[in-house]
């Protein structure tokens, strides 16, 4: 076991956990935020994408000892921001979410793109999505709703 | 109980692999797969860990007199945002996994995997990268070509960490990626190929072809390449077939859950043979 500092949508928490739990547990199980979900468990499906120091991160292959330092972000931190609202309002208006279990990673992973590129073109957001799979929705409808976000973001003055 | 080394330092990196027997870990992409076990338990990890993605020390992409050299916690997303990085490797990265794993794994770990598999791996081997390892005892430096010996298999001694990869400078005249999975992102690949030439005056002046995924580790056969450079580009594609028959039986994939042998020699040649075919 060891103490870890890092960083939780904001707050700087300790937890005393052993350095090779993964990071999607410890939220899960020990910060009891369990907006992010796991797949697959083995990084291949993006349900537990979180933002680690601004870039989109697996947490389920993201041993604690990656995350010493770190500013750690989450959809349960995430959720309460303008910037979120613009996002989740586009899933809903285009059909982009439908069982759900996908869209807490989908929404971070748009998130992390938006970071970087506010007004992407939809290579790009394919490109960034490359690693959520949803089941349900066949992508064009998240791909619709995350360009219409990034219209609306850039409307309305976001910044991101 | 295993231990679990958290170093500060390179020095500390060091001094702990001179005293333990570990995994290294980075991003943990490999491992933390290999090791994972149901929701909510430890992974199961069979002897120490040191963990090393926050040395900073490790973090860097430079120019060392006319090298590319790569730090081992290098991401592969710091990799493609670096304006020093040669296009092949790009072209490789960004159709490896997607873009969190990319922001997580390192390519030194791709090179401490040594997965037949490994896309990166391909590229290397056709840059004639040399790996550079590090300990207490000094640092020394080989081909990749002999420091991954086997599947899973490197010239690694247990207090060694891989510090870096030098990829030395190239000017082909033309480069060529190919990877073939089930889909675009996110996938293990069935066969990769790199192909690069350079002519001079219509003269075939350098000729190498890299081949992933068909054999226990990369195909590069320096033999072949010089047994037709020194061609002229007319003569070079009068011998498609034999260049083709020479590698062939380098390439000698098995058949598993992502695709079959016959399937990943009939490809291989194929793409060999197209980019052969375009030479010029």
């Amino acid at each position: 076991m060891a103490k870890i500092k890092f960083v939780i949508n904001h707050q700087p928490v300790e937890v005393d956990v052993d350095p090779s739990a993964r990071l999607l547990d410890v939220l899960r199980n020990n910060l009891h935020m369990m907006g992010t979900k796991e797949g697959c468990g083995e990084g291949s499906c993006g349900a537990c994408t979180v933002l680690v120091n601004g870039v989109s991160y697996s947490s389920c292959l993201t041993p604690m000892a990656n995350v010493i330092g770190k500013e750690v972000l989450t959809i349960d931190g995430f959720n309460q921001t303008k910037q979120y609202r613009i996002i989740a309002d586009a899933f809903s208006e285009l059909g982009a979410s439908q069982c759900g279990f996908c869209t807490p990673g989908m929404i971070m992973s748009t998130y992390a793109l938006f970071l970087s590129n506010p007004r992407p073109t939809e290579e790009e957001v394919r490109l960034a999505l490359s690693g959520n799979l949803c089941r349900c929705t066949g992508y064009n409808a998240i791909i619709k709703a995350v360009l219409l976000a990034a219209e609306e973001g850039e409307e309305r003055g976001i910044k991101w | 109980m295993v231990n679990k080394f958290i170093p500060k330092s390179l020095q500390e990196a060091l001094l702990i692999l001179s005293q333990h027997d570990c995994y290294i870990m980075a991003g943990g992409t490999d491992l933390m797969v290999m090791k994972h076990r149901s929701s909510g338990l430890l992974p199961s990890f069979d002897k120490d860990i040191i963990y090393i993605a926050n040395l900073q020390e490790l973090n860097f992409i430079k120019d060392v007199s006319g090298s590319l050299t790569i730090g081992a916690t290098a991401t592969y997303s710091d990799i493609l945002k670096s304006p020093i990085v040669p296009q092949l490797l790009k072209d490789i990265i960004i159709e490896i996994a997607s873009p969190s794993l990319r922001n997580m794994a390192t390519l030194i770990g791709n090179i401490g995997n040594a997965s037949p598999a490994g896309d990166s791996l391909v590229g290397l081997y056709l840059l004639d990268a040399q790996v550079e390892l590090i300990s207490l005892r000094g640092t020394r430096t080989m081909p990749i070509s002999e420091f991954i010996y086997g599947v899973r298999r490197i010239h690694r001694e247990k207090d060694e960490l891989i510090k870096s990869v030098i990829i030395p400078a190239h000017h082909f005249t033309q480069v060529k990626w190919k990877k073939v999975g089930s889909r675009k992102a996110e996938t293990i690949s069935k066969i990769t190929f790199a192909g690069a030439y350079t002519l001079e005056k219509g003269i075939v002046r350098d000729f190498r072809l890299a081949f992933g995924s068909v054999s226990i580790t990369v195909v590069r056969r320096p033999e072949l390449e010089a047994k037709y450079i020194g061609l002229s580009v007319k003569q070079f594609k009068d011998k498609i077939s034999d260049i083709l028959s020479d590698y062939g039986q380098y390439i000698t994939p098995i058949s598993d859950q992502r695709s079959t042998k016959d399937y990943r020699y009939k490809v291989a040649m194929n793409i060999a043979r197209d980019f052969i075919s375009h030479i010029g």
